[in-house]
């Protein structure tokens, strides 16, 4: 399939699913605030540290702030894309509705991760958006700066949903999918603060064996001095190394998977 | 009396038996999340001290607030891990219509399975207690505060259960509860102290959150674990109101909620 077809497949499924998720408006409200009371729970937590010390590691409270809200950007395109389909993906093993998905005549990684989007999300992120923002004006970026951020977000959000990928194919070996994706959601709580606040051995675990530290770290740090380079060095190696392992895994699953309806 | 008893027992053992089935499951939904939030605020404080032993933050040197977030995981594993996924599932998957032949119903089956989660929590709990303190991360109060600290999580335990109850009841109306689940547990892990004790917060939030459930869902047992002066009987009665007040709200909502139930598949 061409890259054309899969925007209008994607098309659909956005349709699809905008139409599903407003139709429950109970359900849309809720999600929003829910959304809304994690950023400011994050900001107050780090903020009411701030009050009792003037630095964590090498940074002050308006450059973790920034990074938390740059986190809460990518977390919140991750919600938006992709974060329902994993807890659909251990259902669709159980009951079988994954035969389908593979039968189709285009990529099954493609159907499974991106079917479901949540547009909520979509408006989260315009507060997300709005906090960084707000944080990176008191910091006084520089223009060079603002200009390369929309880049790093969308390098940090493709590793951060690569990782999540690889971790939830692991469903494909166990019996149920909730444990998985509560692993997967401890790997986001580690991401969610910089990596110096880790000691030595589990730093360099969470940087280069399990990649999730390098998600907000190496962009925000690289926006904060450009001799940080060669963590975005890493992120970018990351992002192949995952895409590979994720093809490899993918295939691994396939193979091993037995329909639950036949 | 004893047939009643007797098929409490029995509906334990099968809430111990489904939550136990799947073992790995379990510890990467229950104990797993608890683990890692230990270890980032671990390393956080660590951060923030930089080895410092005689810094201290909000009246707290690093080894007393290393203990506070033992204790806070400990608190967590007792009073706030259980989740009540199973009764907005019975509900929506219109399955509470086989309670009406069960010789137990949907509120006793619900309890019993929770009363089953919190006995396998304690010895989980116990356990992790014996290897922290085995290695030195934490001191042990006496005897009676430690008696009395698991009671008080026991009570706050009951608090959560009637909120993850009204969470359920709620699939009546919603089609999805989790996020009601979700929200309430980050808005509880903030304000209870489970994230920062509370000294750290600015005066007027602590004030005014006096009444509110919040403080004795973490902060009140961690230091009664702690072994500090804490007005427990103000703690106590301050959790039991808020529990027999939810308590009241779940059943309310149980008995409207099942005017309006069609069920699925009859």
């Amino acid at each position: 399939m061409s890259f054309k077809q899969y925007k209008e497949v994607y098309s659909q499924f956005l349709a699809a699913s905008i139409s599903e998720e407003t139709s429950f408006r109970a359900n849309f409200i809720l999600l929003i605030f829910l959304d809304l009371f994690f950023y400011a729970s994050t900001i107050f937590t780090a903020d009411f540290i701030y009050d009792h010390v003037s630095t964590i590691g090498p940074w002050g409270r308006d450059q973790l702030l920034f990074f938390i809200s740059f986190m809460l950007v990518v977390d919140s395109i991750h919600m938006a894309t992709v974060s329902t389909n994993f807890w659909l993906l251990g259902d669709n093993l159980k009951n079988g509705n994954l035969d389908f998905t593979f039968l189709k005549p285009i990529s099954s990684i493609f159907i499974v991760f991106f079917r479901y989007i949540r547009p909520t999300a979509f408006l989260s992120f315009f507060v997300a958006l709005g906090l960084m923002i707000f944080y990176g004006l008191k910091l006084n970026l520089p223009a060079i700066s603002w200009s390369i951020i929309p880049i790093l977000i969308v390098l940090a959000s493709i590793l951060k949903m690569l990782i999540e990928f690889c971790i939830s194919t692991l469903m494909f070996w166990t019996t149920e999918g909730i444990g998985i994706n509560f692993l997967r959601m401890q790997f986001q709580q580690l991401s969610r603060w910089p990596f110096f606040v880790y000691s030595p051995l589990p730093r360099r675990i969470l940087m280069f064996i399990i990649p999730v530290l390098l998600i907000g770290s190496a962009p925000v740090s690289f926006i904060y001095s450009i001799q940080t380079w060669n963590l975005m060095a890493y992120l970018v190696i990351a992002i192949i190394v995952f895409y590979f392992l994720l093809k490899f895994l993918w295939k691994q699953a396939a193979i091993r998977y037995e329909s639950a309806s036949s | 009396m004893t047939t009643t008893l007797g098929k409490w027992i029995e509906t334990i053992k099968i809430g111990w038996s489904t939550h136990t089935a799947y073992r790995l499951n379990f510890f990467l939904q229950i104990i797993g999340p608890a683990l890692v939030f230990f270890f980032v605020k671990y390393n956080l404080w660590s951060s923030i001290y930089g080895g410092d032993p005689n810094t201290v933050i909000g009246g707290y040197d690093f080894n007393s607030m290393i203990n506070y977030h033992v204790w806070t995981l400990i608190v967590g594993l007792l009073a706030q891990g259980h989740m009540g996924v199973n009764m907005a599932m019975d509900i929506r998957y219109g399955r509470i219509s086989a309670y009406l032949i069960y010789p137990i119903n949907f509120w006793e089956y619900h309890s019993a399975s929770f009363i089953a989660f919190e006995l396998l929590q304690l010895m989980i709990s116990l356990l992790t207690i014996g290897i922290i303190y085995s290695l030195g991360l934490v001191a042990l109060p006496s005897f009676f505060q430690f008696m009395g600290a698991i009671g008080f999580c026991f009570v706050v335990s009951c608090f959560w259960f009637s909120i993850q109850y009204i969470s359920g009841m709620l699939a009546f109306w919603l089609e999805e509860t989790w996020m009601i689940r979700i929200m309430f547990g980050i808005i509880s892990a903030f304000l209870s102290g489970a994230i920062l004790p509370l000294e750290l917060y600015p005066e007027w939030l602590v004030q005014s959150l006096e009444y509110s459930p919040f403080p004795y869902m973490t902060y009140y047992p961690v230091k009664i674990f702690m072994g500090e002066n804490v007005n427990i009987l103000k703690g106590l009665l301050i959790v039991v109101a808020w529990t027999s007040l939810t308590g009241f709200i779940a059943s309310r909502l149980w008995k409207k909620g099942l005017k309006m139930y069609t069920a699925a598949g009859m």
